[in-house]
């Protein structure tokens, strides 16, 4: 009964030693990481829409990695070591730039800001609220000449995470309320249900007549 | 022992010399038809033109309830497995649709016609390879109309084993060329077409030019409304996006043809039953009705499908489990006018909120355009001869307002004693019983069995027909400014449809392109209309509280409020049902789906789709 155990035991341990054989590829340990930036400026989008692709050149199977870019403009992904191109591409606030690929060695935890040019930015903003309702102060610069400003929105939300198409409140307007030399100032009032909360998250947003994706300010705390 | 010697002898010099015939070694094998046999035999061709006529592509369409819920006219109230329909977002790889094997497959039957074809007549091998031409014309409109210009190959593709295929990588043509080679073929072959006249599953003259009806429309129309956006969606060699200049010309041959069909065509719309609800209903039910151009058939025991079992009423079926699949929204029947001309909003509350109440259960849904109820079973109506029997609760008064209940079993009563939540629902955030108030009615069988897997459906799938074209000469004539031939047409569909002669005076773009969304709903046109209109990002703009990119419901109540007035009569209610998670959202890149990257893997010619 006893050497039964034993012989069993010695049988699972054998097995043990034998099996062991080390998977031939190491998981993914370098780590590419970096922010979307126009002139140095980090640069906020929806979450979930913008992205970029990553190439590696060199094997038989030539897909794309998606990169995709968080609310507040920063993105990483886990890389093996080597050298990858990123595409800037179209669908985004910003210029494709399907020919100028950014060559990147990657090795370790690597650092890389992507620059790219959109076609508005909002800079200088400011945001109040007073009597229940939001004053929000900023400057709309064109960066694209060739592309016309469309619309603009200011939304609110109950949690970090706010944009066009996840929030509690928003209220949009047409261009020509939006100056582009110069101060803009627009106003919403907070709707009833959301006024007794203690804070809110504000973000205001700028659509270009080329691309379906608002550029944004960063998803901003006010207290009520 | 002599004998037995001489016996052998015999029979050795018999077998060295009989057997000098190798043909006697020949057979045909028994279970492979050869090239000759298939090609000079017309009964096997039309065996292989089946499969292909089979074969045609649809996005939507086919009895697909699964697709016809991803849009705004409906959302999925099946299995909880499948809520993503409910909650997700237009891929850039959504509708991507590549075939080349299909290609390839025709054009090899159409060089083995050529080959092979040596005993059977001229005009009939003329038709078989005009059949195969309209498949081939068919197939490459899908692909243009869901991938932009793509390669044009019209010849098996063979490698040489030299050690370059480079031969072999076609690059895209520009959209315009594919939409001009899908005229071309048809112009040259409507014409061998004729011998099929008269049938309405084989391509005939008239199915040639309903597919030049539909695809020039939309060849014009991506010319016009591409270029009228704020930044036209294009590529540098004009692989995606056509010349504005020439949306004319297109407008031109789409009217042109749809006019021949409706003045040499014979076909009607179809006004059989005075019950024009019920006729519209029927026209897709009657094989045979005067309006089909070209179906899809289907028939008990041979070829059947699932979309009676999948989406009737969760008290009709006859099967045992997974009923109410696709569940028509609010949006859809809003769209529907009112008989008097007015534009379709239901009246659900009143200018200070407060609901308005119906006498009867269907009363809110009364003096509506009659294809409402051929498409959308709405509560108060019956399917089958049977009352759909649809309430989502009671609204019991409770001193200054209305408290909604619903009932978790479907079919119980309430303290009252009257029915509390109807068999059929509507339930929110439930599986198996519509989630919007909505059932589908348009393709849904009637006959015995209809709704039983062993049994399944039979009615047919239209894919051309005469409600379309009538549609598709108006608008391309509303672009050319005939505004009277335009009305005159649209006017025609409307009175099919129980409205009175002359119901549209001043014809307006919205109201023609909500015709098409009201007479065509569920044929797989919506998503296709509303891209080469270039309005789908408009209205699919992804935002939860849009009235066209949400999908809405509308629950009815029983008023418990004993000894007032409206007891027992009813009040509705309008909301986002807890199951749709996540308004439609189309952006630009969904315009043109995006190329497998494999395929660009292997043709270092092809561009890619803008925005991918």
């Amino acid at each position: 009964m006893k050497t039964k155990y034993l012989y069993l035991l010695g049988l699972l341990l054998l097995g043990g030693f034998v099996s062991c054989e080390l998977d031939n590829y190491d998981e993914p340990e370098a780590l590419l990481e970096g922010r979307v930036v126009y002139e140095g400026q980090p640069l906020s989008v929806r979450t979930n829409s913008a992205e970029f692709e990553l190439w590696q050149d060199g094997y038989a199977l030539n897909e794309f990695i998606p990169v995709y870019i968080a609310q507040d403009g920063t993105y990483s992904a886990s890389l093996f070591n080597g050298e990858y191109k990123l595409v800037r591409k179209g669908g985004d606030p910003w210029l494709p730039q399907l020919n100028d690929t950014i060559v990147i060695q990657v090795n370790g935890k690597t650092q890389q800001d992507v620059s790219v040019t959109p076609y508005f930015t909002i800079s200088n903003e400011n945001i109040n609220i007073s009597n229940n309702t939001l004053t929000a102060t900023f400057d709309a610069n064109k960066i694209v000449e060739s592309s016309n400003l469309q619309e603009a929105v200011i939304v609110l939300g109950k949690r970090f995470l706010v944009d066009e198409n996840i929030w509690d409140a928003i209220s949009r307007f047409d261009a020509d309320e939006i100056s582009l030399d110069g101060e803009s100032t627009l106003e919403m009032q907070i709707p009833e249900e959301l006024r007794g909360l203690e804070y809110l998250f504000v973000r205001i947003g700028l659509k270009s007549n080329s691309t379906n994706e608002y550029i944004y300010t960063q998803s901003q705390r006010i207290e009520l | 022992m002599k004998y037995t010697l001489i016996l052998l002898l015999f029979f050795a010099s018999f077998a060295s010399i009989s057997c000098d015939n190798d043909e006697w070694l020949e057979r045909d094998p028994k279970n492979i038809i050869t090239d000759e046999q298939l090609w000079n035999d017309p009964q096997l061709i039309t065996s292989l033109l089946a499969n292909y006529y089979d074969r045609l592509p649809t996005c939507h369409g086919v009895f697909n309830t699964g697709g016809m819920t991803e849009i705004d006219d409906a959302m999925w109230s099946g299995h909880f497995d499948q809520n993503w329909r409910n909650d997700f977002q237009y891929g850039y790889d959504y509708g991507r649709y590549w075939d080349y094997t299909f290609i390839r497959d025709i054009n090899l039957a159409l060089d083995n016609l050529d080959t092979f074809s040596t005993d059977i007549a001229e005009s009939q091998k003329a038709q078989f390879r005009a059949e195969l031409r309209f498949i081939r014309a068919f197939v490459y409109f899908e692909l243009v109309k869901r991938m932009g210009g793509v390669p044009i190959v019209t010849e098996q593709l063979i490698y040489d084993f030299s050690g370059d295929p480079e031969y072999l990588q076609v690059p895209r043509a520009k959209e315009h060329e594919v939409y001009d080679f899908i005229y071309e073929e048809l112009e040259a072959i409507k014409s061998d077409l004729v011998t099929n006249n008269g049938s309405q599953t084989r391509a005939n003259r008239f199915t040639a030019l309903a597919l030049e009806s539909r695809s020039m429309l939309y060849a014009a129309s991506i010319a016009k409304y591409n270029n009228l956006m704020d930044t036209p969606i294009t590529l540098p060699g004009g692989e995606v996006g056509i010349p504005a200049e020439m949306a004319n010309s297109y407008y031109e041959k789409s009217i042109e043809a749809s006019q021949k069909i409706l003045q040499e065509g014979g076909y009607a719309l179809y006004d059989e039953n005075p019950d024009k609800g019920q006729n519209f209903y029927e026209m897709f039910m009657n094989k045979g009705s005067s309006e089909i151009i070209f179906a899809k058939d289907y028939t008990n025991s041979l070829k059947t499908h699932g979309f009676t079992f999948e989406n009737i009423p969760r008290s009709l079926t006859e099967d045992n489990e997974y009923p109410s699949n696709l569940t028509p929204s609010l949006n859809l029947v809003e769209s529907f006018d009112y008989l008097d001309g007015s534009e379709g909003s239901l009246n659900i509350t009143d200018g200070s909120g407060n609901p308005v109440v119906y006498n009867d259960i269907n009363g809110i849904f009364s003096n509506k355009d009659a294809r409402l109820y051929g498409t959308v079973i709405y509560p108060g109506t019956n399917f089958k001869g049977a009352p759909v029997k649809m309430q989502a609760g009671v609204a019991v008064w409770a001193d200054t307002d209305y408290e909604l209940l619903a009932s978790q079993e479907l079919g119980a009563n309430y303290t009252d004693g009257d029915l509390w939540t109807g068999a059929d629902g509507p339930q929110d955030n439930t599986q198996f019983v519509s989630n919007t108030g909505f059932y589908v009615r348009k393709f849904l069988s009637d006959a015995p069995g209809a709704s039983l897997r062993g049994v399944s459906s039979e009615n047919w799938w239209p894919w051309f027909r005469l409600g379309e074209i009538y549609l598709n000469a108006a608008e391309a004539a509303f672009e050319l400014n005939q505004l009277d031939v335009a009305t005159t047409y649209v006017n025609e569909v409307r009175e099919r449809a129980g409205f009175p002669e002359n119901s549209i005076a001043n014809l307006t773009l919205d109201q023609l392109r909500n015709e098409r969304r009201t007479e065509l709903a569920f044929e797989d046109h919506r998503y296709f209309d509303l891209k080469r209109w270039r309005i789908a990002h408009e209205i699919w703009d992804g935002d939860i509280n849009s009235e066209n990119a949400a999908v809405y419901s509308l629950f009815p109540y029983r008023i418990v409020r004993p000894g007032h007035p409206d007891h027992n009569k009813y009040l509705f209610r309008k909301f986002i049902p807890t199951r749709f998670r996540r308004a439609r959202f189309f952006r630009l890149g969904n315009y043109y789906a995006s190329i497998d990257q494999g395929v660009l893997n292997n043709n270092p010619k092809l561009v890619r789709n803008p925005f991918h």
